[in-house]
């Protein structure tokens, strides 16, 4: 699903020039321009250390938020209404687990096994998409994360499939061609909703209003106020800035809700005719940063029921285990 | 003509068996020990409820039933003819994927079956589902041999979890005492006893190649119940949960 | 038994507390696959990805969901990850092509100038 368009920072980050002087200047040179002429990098290749750290860290947190993602949905499986919407919400469900899996594979051939991250998940180590630490409490919910979570998920990985790591890339272009079944599924459900009755059309309002804050807080803090992604945008790392993600979703989506009758809750939202861009009521910014550090409705439960499944699979995964055996990350 | 109270009933208690044990296998979907494996159940859990979409279906074009979803998602639970097996909540894994085995074996026997049945919808379906199911009892002969041959803990879990199913799973051939003998005289198939006993001569080499003990024939007793419409506690639950959504409001569109 | 979830498939799970430390050692996702994917017979099998599995067996079971579940696919063939050789990617120097080398194409062969003249000479 959800790219979570924010890389959120590791505590104990070190500064960028340091890591950089690792690097052998002649190294780096051919390294940048290779990008700058749009090659792809693959993993046996030489690449900078903070290049290499930043990519885990993005990959692994795009492959986390697609097995929590997967935890709020989760919860209508067994209750989504009618075969269609059953079927449809398993597979979608489904779907976010096998993103994950490519995504980990990925991250992996940088040189991180998937233990390790999964391990960094649990102890919080490692952060995944804020959207997810918040509850989804009914069927409209479902909808609206179907539709508008996804939509803003994809708008964040078409993107990211323009970088510069041949792994990601491609496991991205798998996902994308994918969301474009979860969106269309999402919408659908959402129509139903908005033109059904009118039980139907408040319950989707009411899910509406509480994901608009999560959601315009998806792609991450404003750009005056976020530092230090200059060098990931030359490396292609980060392939677009915050408020133009934001800017593209509100573009594309916010008519498409809009048409449906339905409001946000938002008096200030409008396209500025003359510049042609959205202008919005900024969201509250420290209650995003409050859910990233664990201060969220779902941040406990979450983790929770990720190290049950951990513990509840442990036998298994246990009992086929070949220790002696010869082992390799990913070649491609 | 075919005796259609026969056939309905029939077909309602193959759909409600796949409907719940898909709906129980569809708990694990985010939840499974390795996300490959989390994958392939789910798969499987997709197939066995759209196994039971299909023949409620059948029910509505074919019998002149109610539609698929009114009737899946409203029905009270004592119409429902699902076995005690599918309804029982899913355990720890070593659970589910012995009740995955008995049933997929089952389900193969059966669909098999229909291959000659001269009712021609469920001669239709029972092409359809062969490769679904095919890969369904691969998956299901892999864990369970691989399992059993992986040490102590492993072992011994498994034989626990077949010694917890296997009454359950013969259960699953619960005769009709009304209907048997129309559908086998009518050659729809060839009726619950001779299904059981392929079934068992189908599950116990695999058993043998995974040194699991299945006990002697007579000392099986099935469970019996379901489809008369007496259930375990666990059903009623399952039912509500399943149709919350659908029962704030059963005209609209979801 | 509560866990006072708005989830009712959480609510029946037994979780730990929210401090319990979980870790999974290395190597319990098990060994990685090369998977290939067959999309139509006659074609090539071509890499699509990878999956953990304890064995090739097992690999091939999750390879079938993970990678044709929904693309057309007639086969697969898995192969461990650690048993792939490949050339290192600094040797990619080696791969250029000379371009004297033009005994190796079809443009290296003027034929049909050697026609022409031929012709023309009669």
């Amino acid at each position: 699903m959800y790219g979570g368009g924010y890389i959120f920072d590791e505590p104990n980050r070190k500064q960028l020039r340091e890591e950089e002087q690792h690097d052998e200047p002649e190294k780096l040179a051919a390294f940048e321009e290779r990008i700058a002429k749009g090659e792809k990098i693959e993993p046996g290749d030489w690449m900078p250390v903070e290049y290499r750290r930043q990519l885990i860290r993005l990959i692994e947190q795009h492959a986390h938020s697609e097995i929590i993602g997967a935890l709020p949905e989760g919860t209508w499986i067994t209750r989504a209404p009618g075969f269609k919407r059953k079927l449809a919400l398993i597979a979608k469900v489904q779907d976010e687990i096998g993103h994950g899996q490519l995504l980990y594979n990925a991250a992996e051939t940088l040189g991180k096994s998937r233990e390790a991250m999964i391990n960094d998940l649990l102890s919080g180590k490692s952060k995944y998409s804020n959207v997810f630490n918040y509850p989804a409490e009914t069927w409209a919910d479902v909808a609206v994360i179907g539709f508008l979570i996804d939509a803003a998920a994809i708008v964040n990985q078409v993107a990211n499939a323009k970088g510069s790591y041949g792994p990601y890339c491609r496991a991205l272009e798998r996902i994308c061609y994918e969301e474009s079944f979860h969106l269309k599924q999402g919408h659908d459900a959402f129509i139903e909703l908005a033109t059904g009755t009118p039980a139907q059309k408040d319950m989707l309002q009411d899910a509406l209003n509480r994901w608009w804050q999560p959601i315009m807080h998806f792609f991450g803090p404003p750009d005056k106020a976020s530092s230090h992604s200059e060098k990931l945008m030359q490396w292609k790392v980060k392939m677009a800035s915050n408020d133009e993600m934001r800017n593209q979703f509100l573009e594309s989506y916010v008519p498409k809700i809009w048409e449906l009758g339905l409001t946000l809750p938002d008096p200030a939202l409008r396209k500025n005719p003359e510049s042609g861009r959205w202008e919005y009521t900024d969201p509250d910014w420290d209650e995003f940063f409050r859910v990233i550090n664990g201060g969220g409705p779902c941040n406990t439960e979450r983790l929770q029921v990720r190290k049950w499944a951990e513990e509840q699979g442990r036998w298994v995964r246990k009992a086929l285990m070949r220790p002696t055996e010869k082992r390799a990350f990913p070649v491609a | 003509m075919m005796n259609n109270a026969a056939l309905t009933d029939l077909i309602i208690k193959m759909a409600d068996d796949e409907l719940i044990q898909g709906h129980r296998n569809s708990e694990w979907t985010g939840l499974g020990p390795v996300m490959e494996e989390d994958i392939a159940f789910s798969s499987m859990a997709q197939d066995k409820i759209g196994h039971a979409w299909a023949l409620y279906r059948m029910l509505h074009e074919d019998l002149g039933g109610a539609d698929p979803d009114s009737f899946a998602f409203l029905r009270p639970e004592k119409d429902f003819k699902s076995s005690h097996l599918v309804e029982m909540p899913n355990g720890e894994y070593d659970f589910s994927l012995m009740r995955h085995f008995l049933f997929d074996q089952a389900e193969t026997i059966r669909y098999e079956s229909l291959q000659d049945s001269s009712f021609e919808p469920l001669r239709l379906l029972s092409n359809k589902v062969k490769g679904e199911l095919k890969y369904h009892t691969l998956h299901a002969n892999a864990w369970i041999m691989q399992l059993s041959r992986a040490g102590e803990e492993s072992y011994s879990r498994m034989q626990q979890a077949l010694n917890d199913t296997i009454a359950l799973a013969a259960g699953l051939f619960e005769p009709s005492p009304v209907y048997e003998d129309a559908l086998i005289a009518e050659k729809v198939y060839p009726g619950e006893t001779a299904l059981y006993h392929r079934w068992l001569d189908r599950i116990y080499p695999v058993l043998v190649k995974a040194s699991l003990n299945l006990p002697e024939a007579g000392a099986i007793v099935p469970v019996y119940g379901g489809r008369q419409g007496i259930h375990t506690p666990y059903l009623q639950p399952l039912l509500k949960e399943m149709s919350e959504v659908f029962n704030l409001d059963t005209e609209a569109r979801w | 038994m509560s866990n006072d979830s708005l989830d009712p498939r959480v609510n029946r799970l037994k979780l730990g507390d929210a401090g319990e430390v979980v870790k999974v050692e290395e190597g319990e996702n098990w060994n990685i696959y090369e998977v290939f994917h067959q999309e139509k017979r006659g074609a090539h099998h071509e890499h699509v990805g990878c999956v953990h599995a304890p064995d090739p067996q097992l690999a091939l079971v999750f390879a079938k969901e993970q990678f044709a579940r929904r693309k057309r696919c007639v086969n697969l063939w898995v192969v461990k990850s650690a048993d792939i050789l490949a050339f290192d990617v600094e040797d990619e120097d080696m791969f250029a092509n000379n371009l004297e080398k033009t005994y190796r194409d079809a443009s290296g062969f003027k034929v049909m100038e050697k026609i022409n003249k031929f012709k023309q000479s009669k």
